[in-house]
């Protein structure tokens, strides 16, 4: 095996280091360390992906060191998904944040040194190791969002890290009391430890509690969620997009891996309380996140609870620990992803082009910026699950998975999940499309529509020029969206390159 | 119960300074007290691992001493985790510098009232 | 029976929506657009048309585009039941293209651009509905078409449209969410959600609860666009949307994908057989059935002619579902027949209605004395659709409606048969009023007569005998019409109302031939149905849907 896992760790940093360094000589370096190190890592990435993909999962021995000891590094087909994904979506959010900025090189610098955090966490298969990248990916994330002007933006980190470093802290005592229980570190060791040990024993059960407990607030389950909204909110838009379409996703990643390698699916047969605590709090995230998203005036707070009930599906189908769930996890994950990332930067677009971050502010939108409005419609539809986004694909697998287990309620929640998604993005797509522009937008066609031609030509050119919106941005935002219409034509291809892996993770 | 509590009285205390932690995390409303009361909730769980590695009458894990030794691992994992735990609490305050710069408070509540106000 | 691989389904689907490109990109050049919407209609038909002699014979196409989901592949299927659909969808897409240029420029609508695609659009969706192979795929057309008609309904941006097109999404996303638990369920039972005709088998022997509930799901999930009560609701609503677009997509294409859902259900899914043995048919039978009586009384009472019409297919459209839930041969072969028979008729009555619209901007029955006076032609055309909804031999709805009763009654279902006739006799009463008051009244008051002043009826210079071929949008001539349409436009602002409807003459006077035509083609079209019910070719498809669903044929 290649030094290719190591590598796309450390790649990372180096790039964070040289763009650190170049910043002191030259000021605007910062954004083409980032891009060609970024432009590395995803072919890094997907050769990575190449093998993490096409058999068996395997392994990479850190520095040697023989494997229970030492730290192992975990090439299969869920980790090779995570490390492209925060691959491709950091580099396509660059695209974005070249213009829309913050444009400094420590901005950058710590940007690259999330991904670092994000891919470290994909990887790794040592318990203890997975809390130091989670803190790293903690530490730049609240970094990242206070990074914005104003004292919101401020505020809204502090919070994240005490309520972020709360969530961590319970992870590493969890893992302490795995580690009291077996006195080892390494998942998949730990995994057969722990059954030795035997999963009656308090130490385990309190493991599993704290761990699980600590990644649900990284994951921001509801109740807690608290630091999410204002986190989203309070960013910078590309920050807000990176850290919603990564940072919840690659926790919940962790998530997947620690209930299923460390304490695995017998652990959830054995234990009374184990699968009801994940199977609640998704069903209570799903409605709840659902019903204070229909509450929000500002976008991204809204999308922010969006958030909140979508990761409700992924840990709905991480409780029923069935074959076909896993694989609409997966799913799920990449595809909330690419389009919750993709909303965030369609909302960035617009308040960007037209000067507009509440729901009210999107009225007429259609005629205002067609291409924004049209990505934003079709990646709002794709949360929805209309088919044939990626959204469809993942809520199909999850409930089948759910009918499979006989998990019924879950089953129904996730279905009504559907409506209550359209619930809080329906009178968007109203206010974009069928609503004129307020008095006074910089717009005339929705007015001048009487005239045959219908509206829609050479519309969104005057708003586009004199408004800070760059190529790139409409770029990344139309790549989003194209992406989540098209993805779903791999998920057969998919579904085969994974089920390895499931396997082995059903084990 | 006494024996109990007393032979596990680094416990007991670990998970003392957890609870004095998590209270002021969340009760306190100066900003300062309140990253001061996350170092404390860490403190608990550093010392909590420290202690699990503890066994009766071992030595130091040192080649030089005789065995058996305590478990040498805590040690080194709690070092990393004390580290990012100095990076945190530079970082969030750094964080409270500028809200204090901004805001002129410390208080969370006097902040999130001002902020709302935006 | 041979399955041939083609193309065809694929592309009948897709040209609709390559279509919309250059609709979108052309909208400044209205004539350039509206030929693109021409060119896509007739090679729409025209590829659906090249399919039928090969299905007639008993061969299906298929568009095969590979793994789509486990136990479904995404295939595109021209199967008799898929090719009748198909081939109504659009042949009236075509009448409907013309008819909505008159109305649409006779209106002077906004947004006429986004009209023009999202049409195009729902018309792809709902031939998709109609190839789909499995349930998954018909899913996702049907809720391709779910989307692509909300612009439609949402198109005059008033409250009232907003709230509409608001109920009408949560409706059928309601429904879609149905469908695709249901989709689920029968996953789970069998492992596969392909149609088979006659049904799947695992579905026979599958836990008889399950079996109830998917089915129960299934139709209640398409039932939400069939317009079966009590989720009928949308639809009365959605009439704030433009005459044209209730025309084709709520009275032919959408609650029809609906009810097509439930054919494919009982036909392909779980099979007549299944059903019956499932006692799932008599339930949905008495909620058709219930649905029939009471939407034709609350048609009664409905004064706005829009709003009297939409029920007036929420009741037909259970006629449909009746025949279907019935399960005997013959009253299948009503039911199916009942889907062209009203899709004709409906649009018929809807074009009448709409024509009224734009030329005298009279939407209540109340304001119609004499009207017949002054759009002769459309009137007529109205009274011989109105004459088949109520089932009067010659027109369309009597070959349909016969069946029907001949097969609830062999089957033993009297009751229905009941429910049938009574309803019928209701249609009479709820239509013959309208043709009464058309013709044979004229107006007692006529101080508030709706008609404002200003430009109407579209503008000359658009005007053009396209009908015939609305491919050629340039060369057509405009010499055609100018006698009639000219004529008409100079008058109209002048016109004074105090002596009632001013008399136009019959040889196209009313209206622009935009609108004539296409009222002409489907009431002759409702005709034609009903007097040589063979020599059309959907009975003879129909014919050959039931005998490979049931193995009997009729």
């Amino acid at each position: 095996m290649s030094d290719l896992p190591a590598l796309l760790v450390v790649l990372p940093i180096l790039g964070a280091l040289v763009s650190l360094l170049a910043g002191i000589r030259l000021d605007r370096s910062g954004w083409y360390v980032a891009a060609a190190t970024l432009s590395v890592q995803v072919a890094g990435a997907v050769a990575f992906a190449a093998d993490g993909l096409s058999g068996a999962p395997g392994s990479y021995a850190v520095g040697d060191f023989t494997i229970p000891y030492g730290i192992e590094l975990l090439v299969d087909g869920l980790s090779a998904t995570m490390v492209v994904l925060v691959a491709v979506v950091a580099l396509g959010v660059l695209a974005y944040a070249r213009h829309a900025g913050p444009r400094s090189n420590r901005f950058y610098s710590t940007y690259l040194l999330l991904v670092t955090g994000l891919t470290g966490m994909s990887v790794t298969g040592d318990a203890f190791n997975m809390y130091v990248f989670l803190e790293i990916t903690g530490l730049t994330a609240y970094a990242l969002v206070a990074s914005g002007e104003g004292g919101r933006s401020a505020v809204a980190g502090l919070k994240y890290l005490l309520v972020g470093t709360f969530g961590a802290s319970l992870y590493l005592l969890g893992v302490g009391y795995a580690y009291i229980a077996t006195g080892t570190l390494n998942m998949a060791d730990l995994s057969a430890e722990l059954a030795a040990v035997g999963y009656a024993s308090p130490l385990v059960r309190a493991s599993f509690a704290f761990v699980v407990v600590g990644l649900f607030v990284k994951v921001a389950m509801f109740p807690l969620h608290t630091w999410q909204p204002e986190a989203y909110a309070g960013s910078p838009d590309s920050v807000s997009a990176l850290i919603a379409s990564l940072v919840s996703t690659v926790s919940a990643y962790a998530l997947v891996r620690i209930v299923l390698t460390v304490f695995t699916p017998e652990f959830l047969e054995a234990v009374p309380f184990a699968r009801p605590l994940l199977a609640a709090t998704a069903a209570i995230s799903i409605v709840v996140g659902s019903g204070l998203a229909v509450a929000q005036t500002e976008i991204k707070r809204m999308l922010a609870y969006s958030s909140v009930s979508q990761f409700g599906l992924v840990v709905a189908a991480l409780s029923v620990t069935n074959a076909t769930a896993l694989v609409g996890l997966a799913i799920h994950l990449v595809g909330h992803a690419v389009m919750k990332g993709g909303l965030f930067l369609a909302a960035g677009l617009v308040a960007t082009g037209v000067g507009g971050r509440s729901v009210s502010d999107y009225d007429g939108l259609g005629s205002r910026m067609p291409a924004a409005a049209a990505a934003f419609g079709v990646l709002t539809l794709g949360m929805v699950g209309v088919p044939p986004a990626i959204g469809f694909f993942g809520k199909w697998y999850i409930v089948v998975g759910t009918l499979e287990a006989g998990a019924w309620g879950l089953a129904v929640v996730i279905l009504l999940s559907t409506l209550l998604t359209l619930a809080y993005f329906a009178r968007l797509l109203e206010r974009m499309f069928f609503r004129e522009a307020p008095a006074g937008a910089e717009t005339g066609p929705a007015d001048a529509a009487v005239a045959d031609g219908g509206e829609g030509h050479d519309v969104g050119s005057g708003s586009s020029a004199d408004s800070g919106v760059s190529l790139g941005m409409v770029a990344a935002v139309l790549a989003a969206a194209l992406l989540a219409v098209g993805l779903g034509a791999a998920v057969p291809a998919y579904e085969s390159a994974l089920a390895p892996t499931v396997e082995v993770l059903l084990s | 119960m006494i024996d109990v509590l007393v032979d596990r009285a680094y416990f007991v205390v670990a998970f003392l300074l957890l609870g004095i932690g998590a209270h002021m995390v969340i009760g306190d409303r100066n900003l300062v007290k309140k990253v001061i009361g996350l170092n404390v909730f860490q403190s608990g769980i550093f010392l909590f691992l420290i202690a699990s590695a503890y066994v009766t009458g071992a030595s130091a894990p040192l080649l030089s001493e005789p065995g058996p030794y305590v478990s040498p691992l805590p040690h080194v994992l709690i070092l990393t985790a004390i580290v990012v735990g100095v990076s945190l609490t530079a970082v969030a305050l750094g964080l409270i510098v500028r809200i204090y710069g901004e805001y002129g408070t410390l208080r969370a509540d006097l902040v999130s009232e001002v902020s709302d106000g935006e | 029976m041979t399955d041939i691989t083609s193309l065809r389904p694929l592309a009948a689907v897709l040209v609709s929506a390559v279509a919309i490109a250059p609709i979108l990109l052309s909208g400044s050049r209205p004539n350039v657009r509206e030929s693109w919407t021409a060119v896509a209609a007739l090679a729409k038909f025209g590829i659906v048309v090249s399919m039928v002699p090969g299905v007639l014979a008993g061969d299906t196409y298929v568009t095969d585009l590979g793994s789509f989901l486990p136990g479904a592949r995404f295939a595109l299927e021209a199967d008799a039941l898929g090719v009748l659909f198909a081939l109504l969808a659009s042949f009236l897409w075509i009448v409907t293209s013309s008819y909505s240029i008159g109305y649409m420029r006779g209106l002077d609508e906004h947004g006429q651009t986004r009209y023009f695609a999202a049409f195009a659009a729902s018309v792809s969706a709902a031939v998709g509905v109609a190839f789909a192979s499995n349930l998954l795929v018909i899913f996702v057309f049907y809720e391709l078409l779910t989307v692509a008609t909300y612009p439609l309904v949402a198109h005059d941006e008033t409250d009232e449209a907003r709230s509409a097109a608001r109920k009408y999404l949560a409706y059928t996303f309601g429904g879609g969410v149905a469908v695709l638990a249901g989709t689920a369920l029968v996953y789970w039972l069998t492992g596969t959600v392909a149609f088979t005709p006659g049904g799947i088998e695992g579905l026979a022997s599958a836990d008889p609860m399950f079996a109830r509930l998917a089915f129960a799901l299934l139709a209640s999930g398409f039932g939400v666009k069939a317009a079966l009560m009590p989720l009928h609701s949308w639809l009365p609503d959605a009439m704030v949307a433009p005459t044209p677009v209730s025309a084709l997509l709520h009275a032919v294409a959408v609650v029809k994908s609906g009810v097509f859902g439930i054919a494919r259900v009982v036909l392909d899914v779980f099979g007549p057989e299944t059903v019956g043995n499932l006692g799932m048919g008599l339930p949905l039978a008495a909620v058709a059935a219930f649905t029939l009586v009471v939407a034709s009384v609350i048609a009664l009472r409905q004064d706005n002619l829009k709003r009297r019409l939409a029920f007036s297919t929420v009741s037909q459209l259970s006629y449909i579902v009746l025949g279907l839930a019935v399960l005997a041969p013959t009253s299948l072969v009503g039911g199916l027949l009942h889907i062209p028979a009203h899709g004709f008729m409906k649009i018929t009555l809807f074009f009448a209605a709409g024509a009224l619209h734009v030329e005298t901007h009279t939407d209540d029955i109340s304001d119609m004395a004499g009207i017949g006076r002054r759009m002769p032609l459309t009137m007529a055309a109205f009274a011989v659709a109105a004459a088949g909804m109520a089932g009067i031999p010659l027109v369309a709805g009597f070959v349909s409606k016969y069946f029907l009763l001949i097969g609830s009654i062999s089957a033993g279902q009297t009751l229905f048969a009941v429910a049938l006739l009574v309803s019928g006799v209701l249609n009479i009463g709820y239509f013959w009023p309208v043709v009464y008051t058309a013709f044979f009244e004229s107006p007692e008051e006529t101080d508030e007569k709706p008609l404002i002043s200003g430009p109407l009826g579209g503008r000359l210079s658009w005007g053009r005998a396209a009908v015939a071929d609305p491919a050629a949008d340039d060369h057509a001539g405009a010499d055609a019409v100018a006698d009639g349409g000219g004529d008409a436009y100079g008058h109209e602002g002048g016109h004074d109302h105090a002596a009632g409807w001013e008399r136009r003459k019959w040889t196209g006077g009313e209206s622009t031939w935009f609108m004539i035509a296409p009222i002409l083609v489907t009431a002759l079209g409702s005709i034609v149905l009903g007097i040589v019910p063979d020599g059309a070719v959907f009975l003879r498809i129909v014919r050959l849907i039931v005998a490979g669903a049931t193995g009997v044929h009729v």
